[in-house]
């Protein structure tokens, strides 16, 4: 932090806080303006739904503590492919805290741009690279998330499932584990507990 | 019937009842409060902590819409039957899931409320919020049933009545038991209480029951009691008192209510009014006692006090009349009372017949004007001194204020038996000349009343036409019928008679002759004391005119001696000037005309200076008679000193238009007088003088003169003794001081001009002629000032003075005097004469020098010494010369001449006496005759 401070001449008089959104805020610019991100569009109602979800997510599952580097180190959600929710997301989490952490969208191309990241989303463009996603992602404590048929089976840790007319959790309870993500017996309640391969 | 009239019985069954009850409702309400606090308190516990699970329970069903599982969630309430409905609101309040689900949406709150529990009618209502990880998710809603605690109160309240039911069996039945322990000793108490009030007989004891507090008041009752029937006692003895107080008052003493209704009546109101007690109670008081002017008056007074509580006769002393019952009305004094019992008020009256008392008042005040008109007329009487003064103010005060119709007072003659009226009353007057007794009117005193009258008794007739004496009966002929005569007496002496009569008969009573005897001793007294008064001023004013003669003659003295002093040391300053005056006219012939002439004028001035000195020294002084008093015919000497006066009185006068007339009266045959003819002369110029200054705007000027004798003549034969001469002037007058003080020396009137000398000398000749002299002046008037001589005695004056012839023969003379320019001219003058001189300047050195000579065997012939020298006087010189020859003559010069003279006190040794300045002819006479005296001694 202190490091980055440096090199923020307009953000100097401001709070840690409103320091890393400025700086949020540039490293996006530069992210969608210097590089080639798939252009944004408009979220549909559903994934308006699924948005919210992936902020509660947060709600429910506990990392452990080596995913954070510090106290108030922010959650990552990270959109990994086509981003179906455009800025809702961002709008989603936006000033919003878990656990006294602030909450932050990272959007990846591929895989291998992961960092740190808490909570990830696959979408469904992704889904034939699955596998070789998960397997990149082992033993790191990374909730992922997508909505395509099978992520659950497919070694994906929820899946959205929409059952009429309403968004529903399939959860792959085992490879949340393996991740050594402690998912809420709440969120389990409504949820289907699936085993990886089934579908 | 409220409680504090029910009995006591009752009230104390009803007191433990409604203690207990009270108390057993106070324990179950407060077991009930409590019940019901805590109870409510356990619901709202219990179902928070439902909420609590449910809320938990129902996060992620909110978080991840699940309405399913929100439904079953909610389901799992069924287990608490007293949760009638939940729901749960989502993020946005609406609502998300309700339990149970058959019930309506409707039944639910559209949105939910404020986070907490609160008690709805029979509901308890929550809202609780659902939150997971800080974060608000939805509320939850819970209504329970409050059914359950309802159903407790129903057993508990159940329970309650039931205790309550039983414990007031209880406590009535043993009230009913205890409270006879109480209410037996009061009934019993008031059982006695209400026979004695209503028997009211006092002597009932009531009996003890116990030795407890009621025991305490049943005593404490009879001790009452006891004290009661004693009261009683007291107060009926205290009435039958007040009663017999009342009966013995001398005041008459009644009651009257605000009616006017007489309530009581003492004894002395039955005497006085004459109404019986048992008549008067009852009755109207206006009818009985109130004269009918004051009736009115009487029911107006009551009326305002009981309106105002103010009244003009209440709690006053008040005198008015009131009404017997035989109708007569008598003066009374009266005192009301308002005396105010509750709510009635009565009045209490007190009358004192003062019937008597008016009637002395009344005396009293006839004899108070007596006397004060006694001390009025005596403080007039005391301040005059004449007696028709005094007895004129008797009668008119008299007549004024006794008052009577004629009054006069008579002096009496004893020797004649007569009485001579001397003062009748103004008022009085008229009757007086009817009756002839004007003043100077003359009654003989008889055998009528006038005889007792002037043997010192007060004689009274009541009616004097049947007195059958002349005076009484002239008196009645003027309509005059009582008559009082009352003698004025001093020292048991009737000296007069005060007369008083009037015209009624019978009209003076015994006060009014106390009251005239009284006047009559008064009046005497006054007589008495006025004459003494008289005697006592003539007395007074001699005597003030004795002391006024001698401190006069006093003054002159003191004056005189310091005159003889300035007269001496003129006469010694003067004595050279005279001896060389005289020397040279005699012993210078060839003296020019004109120094002749003037030495002649010096000596003349010196005769004049010496002249004046001896005047002034001798004025006062009585001259020896046969010295220098000589046969004067007085009108001719007057004549003289007119003319020599005739300009002051004439001319210079008229120069300013003034003219002073003179007038004489100077009868021929005047006998001569024996004076000194200067004297005289000077005498009547100093007078014509004064009397022109009073005269400064002119008058008349009268000189008379006559012979008079004295004391008066017995017969007209006798030849006058005196002879009298007036100046008499009609000018300003002198005042009293003036002449009193106008023989004084140096006092003046004339300031400047005036000496003050010349009254003083006027003075001292009449003193030194033995004569007298009268002033007769007052201010504005004139004045007349007499002078009386005695008549000469046909005896030819012995006094013949012979002159002396010059001496034959040259002296030695010795001369001895202390003022070196006498001894000089002195010596000057006698050697002239061809004597020897010898000369030494003191007393002292001329015994010296007379010793030496006598030593040396030439005698002086004569020594002629001055009086008055330090150390050694004159006289001492002559007694030494006389010592060491007896023959040889001394001459004494002196400037005391003639005082010495006067005073016979011509010194032993001294042969003659000299007066300063000494004239040359009479030295040289002294010497010549001495001399001789002494050869003839020598040869003998």
């Amino acid at each position: 932090m202190a490091l980055l401070k440096t090199f923020m001449p307009f953000a100097a008089n401001h709070s840690p806080k409103t320091a890393l959104r400025a700086w949020l805020a540039v490293f996006v610019l530069l992210l969608s303006g210097g590089l080639d991100l798939p252009a944004q569009t408009p979220a549909t109602p559903e994934y308006q739904v699924k948005a919210v979800f992936l902020f509660n997510f947060a709600q429910f599952v506990e990392w452990p503590p080596e995913a954070f580097r510090e106290a108030h180190s922010p959650v990552v959600i990270g959109v990994l492919g086509e981003d179906p929710f455009g800025s809702y997301l961002d709008e989603t989490v936006r000033g919003e805290k878990v656990n006294n952490r602030p909450l932050v969208v990272q959007r990846y191309r591929r895989a291998e741009e992961i960092k740190t990241c808490h909570i990830l989303f696959v979408s469904r463009s992704e889904t034939e690279r699955l596998e070789p996603i998960f397997a990149g992602l082992r033993g790191r404590n990374i909730l992922t998330v997508g909505d395509a048929v099978g992520f659950a089976q497919r070694g994906g840790m929820i899946r959205f499932v929409t059952e009429k007319n309403k968004i529903r959790l399939r959860i792959n309870l085992e490879a949340a584990k393996a991740a050594s993500l402690m998912i809420s017996s709440k969120l389990l309640r409504p949820a289907e507990i699936v085993a990886p391969g089934k579908d | 019937m409220p409680l504090k009239n029910t009995p006591i019985r009752r009230k104390l069954m009803t007191i433990i009842l409604l203690t207990s009850g009270v108390v057993l409702s106070l324990t179950c309400v407060s077991f009930f409060a409590y019940e019901f606090l805590t109870f409510r308190q356990v619901t709202v516990q219990q179902l928070s902590t439902l909420g609590e699970i449910i809320a938990a329970n129902s996060t992620a069903a909110l978080a991840f819409d699940n309405q399913d599982d929100a439904k079953e969630v909610l389901a799992a309430l069924k287990a608490e039957p007293h949760i009638v409905g939940a729901c749960l609101y989502d993020k946005e309040r609406r609502l998300f899931s309700k339990y149970p689900d058959i019930l309506p949406a409707d039944a639910f709150p559209a949105a939910p409320g404020e986070d907490g529990y609160r008690f709805e009618s029979s509901h308890l209502v929550a809202f609780h919020p659902v939150v997971q990880g800080g974060k608000r998710l939805g509320t939850l809603y819970l209504k329970s049933d409050m059914e359950a605690m309802y159903e407790r109160f129903r057993r508990y309240g159940g329970i309650s009545i039931l205790v309550i039911v039983l414990s007031f069996v209880v406590a009535y039945a043993l009230s009913r038991a205890l409270q006879k322990q109480i209410s037996q000793p009061i009934l019993a108490l008031a059982e006695t209480a209400k026979a004695i009030s209503d028997r009211r007989d006092y002597s009932v004891r009531a009996s003890k029951l116990g030795e407890d507090e009621f025991g305490l008041l049943t005593d404490a009752f009879n001790q009452m009691l006891t004290q009661i029937q004693a009261q009683n006692q007291a107060l009926k003895e205290s009435e039958e008192r007040v009663r017999a107080v009342l009966n013995s008052a001398l005041s008459a003493v009644l009651v009257i209510d605000a009616n006017g209704k007489i309530l009581d009546w003492n004894a002395r109101a039955e005497a006085m009014f004459g109404w019986s007690r048992g008549e008067a109670l009852g009755q109207d008081l206006t009818g009985t006692i109130i004269p009918p002017q004051y009736r009115e008056a009487h029911r107006h007074g009551i009326e305002r006090f009981l309106g105002t509580g103010e009244g003009a006769v209440v709690s006053r002393l008040v005198e008015m009349s009131a009404l017997r019952r035989d109708g007569s009305e008598f003066p009374v004094e009266l005192s009301v009372s308002p005396l105010k019992t509750g709510n009635v008020v009565t009045f209490c009256g007190f009358i004192t017949d003062i019937t008597e008392r008016k009637q002395a008042e009344a005396r009293l005040q006839a004899q108070l004007s007596r006397l004060e008109l006694l001390s009025r007329i005596t403080r007039a009487i005391s301040e005059r001194q004449d007696l028709p003064s005094i007895f004129q103010v008797i009668i008119r005060s008299l007549e004024d204020n006794l008052p009577i119709d004629f009054g006069c007072v008579c002096l009496y003659d004893p020797a004649a038996k007569v009485l001579t009226v001397t003062s009748v009353g103004v008022r009085s007057g008229v009757l007086a000349m009817e009756l002839a007794l004007t003043e100077q009117a003359r009654v003989p005193i008889d055998q009528n009343g006038l005889s007792h009258c002037v043997r010192g008794q007060l004689v009274y007739e009541p009616d004097i036409i049947q007195v059958p004496f002349p005076f009484p009966q002239r008196l009645a002929s003027g309509g005059l019928r009582s008559l009082v005569a009352a003698p004025l007496l001093v020292d048991g002496k009737v000296f007069g008679v005060l007369l008083a009569a009037r015209r009624l008969a019978h009209s003076f009573n015994s006060a009014d002759c106390e009251f005239l005897r009284q006047l009559s001793e008064q009046v005497a007294l006054a007589a008495h004391q006025a004459q003494l008064y008289g005697t006592l001023q003539q007395a007074y004013d001699e005597l003030r005119e004795t002391q006024h003669t001698v401190m006069q003659q006093e003054r002159l003295r003191a004056l005189g001696q310091m005159a003889s002093g300035i007269a001496h040391d003129i006469n010694n300053a003067i004595s050279p000037i005279a001896l060389y005056t005289q020397s040279l006219l005699e012993r210078e012939p060839n003296l020019s005309a004109r120094a002749r002439d003037y030495l002649v004028t010096i000596q003349g001035a010196i005769e004049d200076v010496a002249q004046t000195v001896a005047g002034m020294r001798e004025f006062y002084r009585p001259r020896e008679p046969q010295l220098t008093l000589a046969p004067v015919q007085l009108n001719h000497t007057i004549s003289q000193v007119i003319n020599l006066t005739r300009a002051r009185w004439s001319d210079i006068p008229q120069e300013r238009g003034i003219v002073i007339r003179l007038e004489t009266d100077l009868p021929p045959d005047l006998p001569g007088i024996m004076a000194v003819e200067n004297e005289i002369r000077d005498a009547l110029t100093n007078l014509i003088l004064n009397a022109v200054d009073a005269m400064p705007a002119g008058g008349v000027l009268t000189i008379r003169t006559r012979a008079i004798s004295l004391p008066a003549p017995q017969n007209e034969q006798e030849p006058a003794t005196h002879v009298c001469l007036e100046v008499c002037d009609t000018g300003v007058g002198m005042d009293e001081e003036t002449r009193r003080r106008c023989l004084e020396p140096f006092f003046t009137t004339k300031g400047e001009r005036g000496t003050g000398l010349g009254l003083a000398m006027v003075y001292g000749m009449v003193q030194r002629h033995t004569s007298e002299m009268e002033i007769e002046s007052k201010p504005g008037a004139g004045t007349t000032i007499r002078l009386i001589f005695a008549v000469a005695t046909p005896v030819t004056a012995s006094a013949v003075w012979l002159p002396a012839q010059a001496p034959s023969r040259p002296l030695r003379v010795l001369i001895v005097d202390d003022d070196p320019l006498i001894i000089k001219s002195l010596r000057d003058t006698l050697e002239s004469d061809g004597h020897k001189v010898t000369t030494a300047d003191g007393g002292q050195a001329g015994i010296n020098a007379f010793a030496a000579s006598r030593q040396r065997g030439e005698l002086f012939d004569v020594v002629v010494t001055d009086l008055g020298m330090p150390h050694v006087d004159g006289r001492s010189v002559a007694a030494a010369v006389k010592a060491a020859s007896s023959a040889t003559p001394v001459i004494l010069l002196t400037g005391w001449g003639q005082r010495l003279l006067a005073e016979h006190d011509t010194p032993p040794h001294v042969d003659r006496i000299l007066s300063k300045p000494p004239k040359l002819q009479e030295l040289r006479a002294a010497l010549a005759e001495l001399a001789a005296t002494s050869v003839e001694v020598k040869v003998l």
